[in-house]
């Protein structure tokens, strides 16, 4: 049997994987990404000596940054299968030649995800067998974490026929990864959401916004992929996508914030404790002001507008500030939801003043949460070299 | 089959953290500001001088409130949380994958990591220490210089939590939340 046939690959001996073009930008991606990926195995060393005592984790403040990244990750996978399915389920004519770099992101973004997880859940093979044996059915958890499975499968499936041209079941499985991966997304969304005992999280907020983030997130990847891929030196159809591409991302962003506005005024008025206080202390945190306001909305969103979408060039690095805003976003979910303390008649004790849950995270943390940026990245450099990931005339049209 | 509670005449604590102890004590927690299954909170006098209330003065313990719709039951994935027989919110450390969600559900902070198993872990009234040997009270009661906590079963009428629980008023803590829980604080 010729796997060739089957699924389509670049052949390659190892001089030729791991030659590559020797310019600046390139080397730097190269100590980058190997500094990343060192200093994620090295926490992960550290991490299996000293298990959750490595982490700047409490009792009280449960969920760190490795919960945030897992989110930043799965966000970031979602986000790049919506955007894809664009075209080749909605059949948006200039979202069609993204077909397979995108999926091919997507499933990156996601093993890299469930990568950090692993590092976070106490006993991770325990999981794999009691999900199945005993499933906590009402636990959103549950849900996200088996839809999940279900949706790496499905695109999985989409990019093999996506490679081998099947048209047809590249479309049935690309719509199967769509709504499955709505579907476990929004139960992550629901992860917080379903949170009786913290009013900032509980409510419908967190399931929607989550898919409304994951677009604007998987645009701003978009851009960073294409820029990456064409070196700024955009052939025709791609720029005509990214410029419809910024289009619609203007539009996302712009919802995002009417969003934002929203939830922070129905958060602070009426000063409900456990929800208005948060909500004060969200929108005056620098996190929230540079993190995820300026870097991650406005300023894309300005170039956006001055420009009517056409700063493509522009965008590609406004991307990367909007990246690190949707970092923000997700280190701010997370560590918001635990600010109120869970103390109930312990608030004076020792007498210490009540106040909000602190965390930092510990290097550690940083460390394979961050680190774990370099493993996307070179998994993405395998798969540019195994799969031809550029779309072909048949897709344009 | 019962339906166990537990009701606090926290008025009548003096604060000596007996109860803290022999939970350790009982149920083998380890040392460590982060371990612990019960406290006892302490309210300081509230106002400015010279309108103090003196009043306001407390002593509070607490543990896991063993709701009857408990939120870290539901969220958990494994079901490793379960209600026994006797309606007491358990965990089956096998089961447990540390995935802390119920620790982030739990209202009352009630859950804490046990380092030994590595699992998520907290009150669950002795029911495998003393419970299981036939005892009718909890290390936490059983200690108590001042006789504040009443443990018992809550469908027996005849059963002295039962009996107080006709006889005074008591309050239960962040009931709005729909949680149902089973420790009652008598006023």
């Amino acid at each position: 049997m010729n796997l060739n046939k089957i699924l389509p690959y670049n052949k390659h001996t190892l001089k030729s994987f791991f030659s590559f073009e020797f310019t600046a930008l390139n080397i730097f991606m190269f100590l980058l990404t190997i500094g990343l990926v060192t200093a994620m195995f090295y926490g992960i060393g550290v991490y299996l000596v000293h298990g959750h005592h490595a982490y700047g984790v409490t009792r009280q403040h449960a969920w760190g940054l490795l919960i945030a990244m897992y989110v930043f990750f799965v966000v970031s996978s979602t986000g790049l299968c919506i955007m894809s399915s664009l075209g080749h389920v909605f059949n948006i004519k200039a979202f069609k030649i993204i077909g397979k770099r995108a999926i091919i992101g997507a499933i990156i973004a996601i093993l890299t995800g469930f990568a950090v997880i692993a590092f976070e859940i106490g006993h991770p093979v325990r999981m794999v067998i009691y999900n199945v044996l005993t499933p906590g059915l009402t636990s959103a958890i549950w849900w996200m974490g088996t839809l999940y499975g279900l949706y790496l499968f499905f695109i999985i499936l989409e990019f093999f026929f996506l490679n081998n041209s099947s048209h047809k079941y590249s479309r049935i499985f690309g719509l199967a990864g769509l709504v499955v991966g709505l579907a476990a997304h929004s139960n992550l969304g629901a992860v917080f959401g379903f949170l009786v005992s913290r009013p900032i999280a509980n409510g419908p907020f967190f399931p929607l916004y989550f898919i409304l983030s994951a677009m604007v997130t998987g645009s701003y990847l978009l851009f960073l992929i294409y820029g990456w891929r064409y070196k700024m030196k955009f052939p025709p159809e791609v720029e005509k996508f990214m410029i419809t591409l910024a289009q619609v991302l203007g539009l996302l962003l712009a919802i995002l914030i009417f969003f934002e506005i929203w939830r922070m005024l129905t958060a602070v008025y009426g000063q409900m404790p456990e929800r208005a206080d948060i909500a004060i202390h969200i929108i005056t945190s620098k996190h929230f002001l540079i993190g995820e306001l300026l870097l991650g909305m406005l300023i894309p969103f300005v170039i956006i507008i001055f420009s009517k979408g056409r700063a493509i060039k522009t965008l590609v690095y406004a991307s990367i500030t909007g990246m690190v805003g949707i970092f923000w976003m997700r280190y701010d979910l997370v560590h918001d939801t635990q600010l109120a303390p869970m103390m109930p008649l312990k608030i004076h004790e020792y007498t210490s003043a009540p106040g909000f849950v602190e965390y930092i995270p510990s290097a550690v943390e940083w460390m394979i949460s961050i680190g774990a940026i370099g493993l996307a990245f070179m998994m993405y450099y395998a798969a540019d070299k195994f799969f031809n990931l550029d779309h072909t005339k048949e897709d344009s049209h | 089959m019962a339906r166990y509670g537990m009701a606090l005449d926290y008025k009548n604590c003096i604060n000596c953290k007996a109860c803290e102890s022999a939970c350790k004590e009982e149920n083998g927690i380890l040392l460590g500001a982060d371990s612990h299954r019960i406290w006892v909170g302490v309210r300081g006098i509230e106002g400015v001088f010279p309108n103090l209330s003196i009043g306001s003065s407390s002593y509070q313990p607490s543990q896991c409130q063993q709701c009857d719709n408990a939120p870290c039951q539901s969220v958990c994935p494994t079901n490793a949380t379960y209600y026994d027989d006797n309606g007491v919110v358990r965990v089956n450390p096998d089961q447990c994958i540390l995935c802390t969600y119920c620790m982030q559900a739990c209202p009352y902070d009630a859950r804490y990591i046990d380092d030994r198993t590595m699992t998520v872990d907290k009150c669950n009234f002795c029911s495998d220490t003393r419970m299981i040997q036939g005892e009718t009270t909890t290390a936490c009661q059983a200690t108590c210089p001042t006789k504040v906590r009443i443990f018992g079963d809550l469908d027996d009428p005849q059963s002295e939590i039962s009996k107080v629980l006709r006889d005074r008023e008591y309050y239960k803590l962040k009931e709005h939340l729909g949680t149902q829980p089973k420790l009652f604080y008598l006023t």
